[in-house]
């Protein structure tokens, strides 16, 4: 019913990311200056601070790939992650954060990096290997061991909690 | 740029930049390593030819949806808004007046959403217990709006205009009939009335209660108004009222299923992509705290746990020597009878508790309140503990997890819509002595009025009281059990309150007990047209109470519910309740005989005798054409063209399913030969060198 959009504006964003470091950022942005948070800041935002994936959202939509963002790549990034944000958009974004090598392939260390990530290190040396096992068998399509970005689009379609669980809400 | 963020308050997708600033700055260096991915944008294609006349513009592509960093997004669109100048006519008038009517319904619906009720806490609830809790207190507010709205239609088409009547004066029609014994009716005997009474008429839904416009009997049959000129024919509203009220709601549930069964069928077979599914989904990003986090990570955990347990059962199944089968599947047999051995003991406790409860109905006090609710109490305690039951006996069955589950949901489903049929099928039994109009009790009024003057205002007080105490007995249950139980987990470290713990919230006997509720108030809603009002009250404190004992008292369930499949099962549950209560809507008004004595279809021999009645009233061209749409020369004709047009939409159905197979046979494909030919470039490569 009515949980179909947030309403934020840029402006709120802007007020957000000054509020990180109100030294830093300028209210002024009419000559783009060339401002960037350090990932320590962005990393404590409460929506981020206990998300296992923080260090690779920032390093995803960071300029530099250290995780040290602009105005522009914050925007960036809570515009994906909002629920306005199409599918198509989402999974390509998802499938660069779970490629922890920026390699464009999930392999299997990948996998085992998102595993443990997810689980916070609980399921055994076996499980890890066998469930890694069961997720290339499932969605590798074009049989090379490792899911490429097609791969991973075509199993997001079949997912219909994606759009919802890749989701902050500010 | 913050002048224009201000004046503009745009969404995130960019802003205009007046043309004479410096052109925006790109990129630089990209260092991530995927930018050769990005999707090559057409430059050469007009946005001007390529729109339609529904001025979408399928390509080039919405910039919205292309993974591009903010800067390049702002210099396209940028660009692209030059080139839109240049159009003009008839075209650039058509795309923008389909722009502005796409603000427009943006903006509607963006106001609406400030008016969504309950946003703030479902979101807090969705963020700190998970999707299928969440998807709980969804179907509890579409019920609660379901039932304001039903109550608004019932308030306007059938009790203001009983009020008006009943200011204006004037009583009902007293036909002089043989049936002298049947008009004797007297609900509300005047006199000296002990103080608590007040307080016993308010729970069983007699005295003063009776006779006031909750219940049908005090409805009259009375059309004509003072002045001649305006005349409502109430009896008539009634029973349409009633009618349409089931058509709304049926409405409602099939189009919320739309919404739900669209998402379930673009997911095609569930069965694949369980554990990749987990991995990549699984993790919400929303979720919120240090402790959610942590428990986030537990539940995955679980359910990884659950998948690989039942991959071993499914190893250890195969594995059975054809002995041990057989022992599994006839101690399967017999679990089987066992339960429906229980659950045919709940449905015969419930009969006897309601004739009882139906013949002694006249005694006073406390006592008299008891055996007036003895069927709710027996129906609350036998859905209570049959599925107990059921559940110890699941544990003996060892299906895998999932059949378990499914089992113990359906077996409860079936438990608490048949209870509930069980009791009016009783009911009707009194009623109508069976159906046998012979007996002595029947014979004079078609009815028994002995123990009946008005039969449908009975009927009506025990919906009535069931629905009372299905919400005293959660309130209940909240004070007495859920909290001390929090206390005593809490407080007391030992050994069983380790083992008991904190408690659940279980979404699916949760949403059976609202399932239960909403067929009640359907049932009843004929005989007791404020119900539906009192089932709004009951479900927005229901709401307020179930969320409140989900913060202070339970532990996130191990086992999550899927909040998208599971919405369209509460529907379909949903919709067996509105068929029973349809069954019981049906029969009374066709076949039962009405009241004598009470309510507005006084005289006639049957509820719907009024509408042949009122329809001769008519006017005579009016008459024609009904009489013209129900002959053969038009029902025939409509029946063969809904036939082709059903036809054509399966045909339409079958035709999108199999270019679907075949996409995704040629997305295979696709992928093995860019395999076979990056091979074969491997291989030049190295025969060259």
């Amino acid at each position: 019913m009515g949980n179909k959009q947030t309403i934020f504006t840029a402006q709120q964003l802007f007020y957000r990311y000054r509020d990180l470091a109100p030294q830093l950022v300028p209210l002024d942005y009419t000559n783009h200056p060339d401002v960037k948070l350090p990932y320590e800041l962005i990393g404590s935002m409460p929506e981020l601070k206990d998300n296992p994936f923080r260090q690779r959202i920032a390093e995803v939509f960071s300029e530099d790939g250290q995780g040290n963002m602009t105005l522009d790549d914050f925007l960036d990034m809570f515009s994906v992650l909002s629920e306005m944000a199409p599918r198509d958009l989402k999974a390509y974004y998802a499938f660069k954060i779970y490629d922890f090598n920026n390699d464009d392939f999930l392999c299997k260390s990948d996998l085992e990096k998102t595993l443990n990530k997810l689980t916070r290190n609980e399921l055994t040396e076996e499980e890890v290997r066998m469930v890694c096992e069961k997720v290339i068998d499932e969605a590798d399509l074009d049989n090379d061991g490792r899911l490429s970005l097609e791969d991973f689009q075509h199993m997001i379609v079949r997912a219909p909690d994606f759009l919802s669980t890749f989701h902050i809400r500010i | 740029m913050i002048g224009e963020l201000e004046r503009q308050g745009l969404g995130p997708t960019g802003n205009d930049f007046p043309g004479d600033q410096e052109p925006p700055r790109l990129r630089r260096a990209p260092s991530r390593a995927s930018d050769r991915n990005y999707p090559r944008y057409d430059w050469s294609a007009d946005p001007a030819e390529e729109e339609d006349g529904a001025g979408n513009a399928e390509a080039p592509p919405e910039i919205r949806t292309l993974p591009w960093p903010m800067e390049r997004k702002r210099a396209v669109r940028q660009v692209q808004q030059m080139r839109a100048h240049v159009s003009f006519g008839a075209e650039s008038w058509r795309r923008n007046k389909t722009k502005s009517l796409r603000k427009l319904q943006q903006n509607v619906r963006e106001f609406l959403y400030f008016f969504s009720l309950w946003r703030k806490s479902l979101q807090k609830i969705g963020g700190n217990f998970g999707g299928g809790v969440k998807s709980y207190f969804v179907f509890l507010r579409f019920l609660v709006v379901l039932n304001f709205v039903s109550f608004l239609l019932i308030a306007g088409f059938v009790i203001a205009p009983s009020l008006v009547r009943r200011s204006a004066g004037t009583g009902g029609f007293v036909n002089s009939t043989d049936k002298e014994s049947c008009l004797v009716y007297d609900p509300n005997p005047q006199g000296l009335v002990v103080f608590y009474e007040f307080f016993l008429h308010l729970l069983s839904g007699t005295g003063f209660m009776e006779d006031s416009f909750m219940f049908y009997g005090y409805y009259n049959n009375n059309t004509a108004v003072e002045d001649g000129s305006l005349s409502y024919n109430i009896p008539l509203a009634y029973l349409f009222t009633a009618a349409f009220y089931f058509a709304f709601c049926l409405c409602c549930i099939i189009a919320r299923m739309g919404t739900a069964a669209r998402v379930a069928v673009a997911t095609g077979g569930r069965a694949i992509g369980n554990y990749s599914l987990i991995v990549f989904t699984g993790w919400d990003y929303g979720c919120l705290g240090d402790r959610a986090t942590k428990l986030k990570q537990k539940n995955i955990y679980y359910r990884l746990q659950v998948d690989l347990e039942e991959e071993r059962i499914k190893k250890r199944a195969a594995s059975l020597t054809p002995w041990r089968k057989v022992a599994l599947y006839t101690l399967r047999v017999l679990m089987f009878l066992i339960a429906l051995g229980l659950i045919g003991t709940a449905f015969y406790g419930i009969f006897e508790a309601t004739k009882f409860s139906q013949e002694n109905g006249d005694r006073f006090g406390i006592l008299g309140l008891f055996i007036e609710y003895l069927p709710s109490i027996v129906i609350t305690t036998g859905n209570f503990l049959v599925p107990l039951l059921c559940d110890q006996i699941a544990l003996l069955e060892k299906y895998s997890p999932s059949i378990t589950v499914v089992v113990a949901l359906l077996r409860a489903v079936v438990l608490r819509l048949v209870s509930l049929g069980i009791l009016l099928f009783t009911l009707w039994s009194q009623i109508t002595c069976s159906g046998d109009l012979e007996k002595e009790d029947c014979g004079n009024c078609s009815y028994n009025n002995k123990k009946y003057q008005c039969w449908e205002t009975s009927v009506g007080q025990e919906m009535y009281k069931l629905t009372l105490f299905d919400l005293l007995v959660t309130i209940a249950l909240l004070v007495l059990v859920e909290f001390p139980r929090r206390m005593v987990v809490d407080n007391w470290s030992s050994k069983l309150s380790q083992l008991v713990g904190r408690q659940e919230f279980v979404v699916p006997s949760n949403v059976l007990g609202l399932v239960y509720g909403q067929t009640v108030v359907w049932t009843g809603a004929l005989f007791c047209p404020l119900l539906p009002l009192i089932n709004t009250i009951k479900f927005v404190i229901l709401f307020y109470c179930k969320k409140i004992t989900l913060f202070c008292n339970c532990r996130p369930a191990l086992k999550t519910f899927r909040s998208t499949t599971s919405t369209f099962f509460f529907l379909v549950v949903l919709l067996f309740g509105w068929g029973l209560a349809l069954v019981a809507m049906i029969y009374s008004l066709a076949v039962i005989h009405p009241s004598y004595a009470c309510g507005p279809f006084r005289f006639f021999t049957t509820m719907w005798a009024i509408v042949p009645n009122s329809f001769y009233s008519l006017s005579e061209v009016t008459q024609e054409f009904l009489f013209f749409i129900g002959s053969q020369a038009f029902s025939i004709p409509l029946f063969a063209l809904s036939c082709v047009v059903m036809c054509y939409f399966i045909a339409l159905a079958s035709i999108y399913g199999r270019s679907v197979a075949m996409l995704k046979a040629q997305l295979k494909l696709e992928g093995q030969d860019k395999q076979f030919l990056v091979k074969q470039i491997e291989k030049m490569k190295r025969n060259n060198i």
